[in-house]
């Protein structure tokens, strides 16, 4: 790690004015940045701490019109909340819960989770200059070693976005807020992923210095059930090969609403829209659910090695409704 | 309490700001968080520290000591480091072995990726607060008894996750100690005697004895 500044704000907008200076970089409990800093493939001259600021941004709260769980809220925490206890969150829970170790999760924070860099061998190695990290010409997990790469919706890099969280808040049409020049904004998840993944783009759409303060979950109406499956090679502490979280609203046995989002596949997690409309009118049953999971992988363009994530991912589509709506 | 250094804007460090600002800064003792350190300076402008070296105040096993930390030292190094409490190991260095395993506020992290400074104000306790004044932790009597180990080197790991499923649920199922320990890798593959002396240390055992 090359030695920094480290910056205690007091308040956001000390945190958001210190962030937006040139090279500095925000941090919650720096789960992902220590990685970064002892990698070496990054070394910015200051670091902004937000842990001072836990006060305000930790916690799940009911806040009227639905939940508040705050932007440095541990992972485990949201695992074993209370407040997400019952079937329309269960996919939050165990996305939560299933991420890194239990070690990682008493530390990392939601922030981090959804913000954090992706885990493409070739971006994360100060030995390779990527495309994506700024530092090359191509994307070298296009033709090299890419069986963890994505398979659908990339364009001229093929990393897959790294959190489990966000599949899952965006199958519960989660929204976010964020500070930014002494305001509080407020808008849809999905609008925190860029719309063109390209190499240019990062993982998210912050503006320098804007800080994600917290996510917003609506208040379900119904029978309103979701769930999150994940294939990997390990049981325990591994990262997703695939990931499906899946939302269903079932109204005297049919399916009036449901959502189906991709993790671990694309540059960015994937809402599927046209499959989760297959399902709409339709009773719970195999064949729908079939259907939905061959839906839900149309149009996917995988690479020389990741080919297998297609039956992967069909398979874990199916197996999330089949348990959601059992 | 001393003061921590006043602001300097980033130009401004040279190698002699750095030297000089290496014995200066030292954090509030007794304050209870970093949050709660940043609270009592001045409002309207954010504390800052580093790139040199300054001196923090971490409260390990119990004790409070002063510690001479630069921004980037993890709690890890610290503790190994300045503190000479090698208990803890570094082995992957990035959060993938638990062989750094410490608990803060209770709760098992790994230190190699928690900056010392983040440590502030919070309860620290290693591995070798199992061992002190001669008095021997049950659950390490029993990872003795058991011949829980091979090369040894992720035990202290071990031992500190174990020890946080023991305390946070009483008698745990061999399903709750596997759940807790999967942060912690054991590369010669003693999983099965390490469980054992959990249940064994959930039973009342001190170790010894058939």
């Amino acid at each position: 790690m090359k030695p920094f500044t480290y910056v205690l704000p007091h308040t956001l907008a000390e945190a958001h004015t210190a962030a937006k200076k040139a090279g500095a970089v925000l941090k919650g409990a720096g789960i992902d940045l220590v990685d970064r800093l002892k990698e070496r493939i990054e070394a910015p001259p200051e670091v902004v701490n937000l842990l001072p600021l836990k006060n305000d941004l930790a916690g799940i709260a009911d806040d009227g019109g639905g939940l508040r769980i705050g932007a440095l809220t541990t992972l485990r925490q949201i695992a074993e909340a209370a407040a997400l206890q019952g079937p329309a969150f269960g996919a939050v829970r165990i996305a939560a819960g299933l991420t890194a170790t239990p070690l990682v999760r008493n530390r990392a924070t939601l922030g981090g989770n959804l913000l954090q860099l992706a885990r493409c061998w070739y971006l994360r190695s100060a030995a390779f200059g990527c495309l994506h990290g700024g530092k090359g010409p191509t994307c070298l997990a296009m033709t090299g070693e890419n069986r963890y790469h994505s398979i659908l919706g990339w364009h001229d890099c093929v990393r897959v976005h790294p959190s489990n969280l966000a599949p899952a808040l965006l199958a519960c049409g989660a929204e976010y807020t964020t500070f930014f020049d002494g305001k509080q904004e407020r808008r849809p998840l999905a609008a925190l992923f860029p719309d063109e993944p390209t190499a240019q783009k990062a993982e998210h759409t912050l503006r320098d210095g804007e800080i994600l303060v917290a996510i917003h979950l609506p208040k379900p109406s119904g029978d309103v059930r979701s769930t999150y499956q994940e294939t990997r090679e390990k049981d325990s502490f591994d990262w997703a090969t695939t990931a499906a979280a899946v939302q269903v609203t079932l109204q005297d046995g049919t399916i009036t609403d449901a959502s189906i989002v991709l993790g671990a596949v694309s540059p960015v997690p994937r809402p599927r829209a046209e499959a989760a409309k297959s399902l709409i009118g339709k009773k719970p049953g195999d064949a729908a659910f079939l259907k939905a999971a061959e839906m839900a992988v149309a149009g996917a363009s995988p690479l020389s090695q990741n080919a297998y994530k297609l039956s992967l991912c069909k398979a874990i589509v199916r197996a999330a409704l089949t348990e959601v709506t059992r | 309490m001393t003061k921590p250094p006043p602001d300097q804007p980033q130009e401004a460090f040279s190698r002699r700001s750095f030297l000089k600002g290496a014995s200066v800064a030292t954090i509030a003792g007794t304050a209870a968080t970093a949050a709660a350190t940043a609270a009592t300076a001045t409002q309207g402008k954010p504390e800052t520290f580093g790139p040199g070296t300054h001196e923090i105040q971490l409260k390990v096993n119990g004790q409070n000591k002063l510690v001479k930390v630069e921004t980037r030292t993890t709690l890890l190094d610290a503790l190994r480091d300045q503190m000479d409490l090698t208990g803890a190991k570094k082995i992957c260095d990035r959060g993938a072995c638990g062989g750094c395993t410490v608990h803060l506020d209770g709760q098992p992290i790994n230190s190699c990726l928690t900056l010392a400074m983040d440590a502030i104000g919070g309860e620290i306790t290693t591995v070798e607060s199992l061992t002190e004044g001669g008095k021997v932790h049950p659950l390490v009597q029993n990872f003795v008894h058991c011949d829980a180990m091979q090369c040894g080197f992720c035990t202290p790991g071990m031992v500190m996750s174990s020890l946080a499923c023991l305390q946070q649920r009483g008698k745990p199922t061999r399903e709750q100690i596997q759940h807790d320990l999967s942060g912690n890798i054991c590369r010669c593959g003693t999983y099965g005697r390490i469980f054992e002396a959990v249940e064994r240390t959930a039973q009342g055992a001190q170790g010894g004895g058939k």
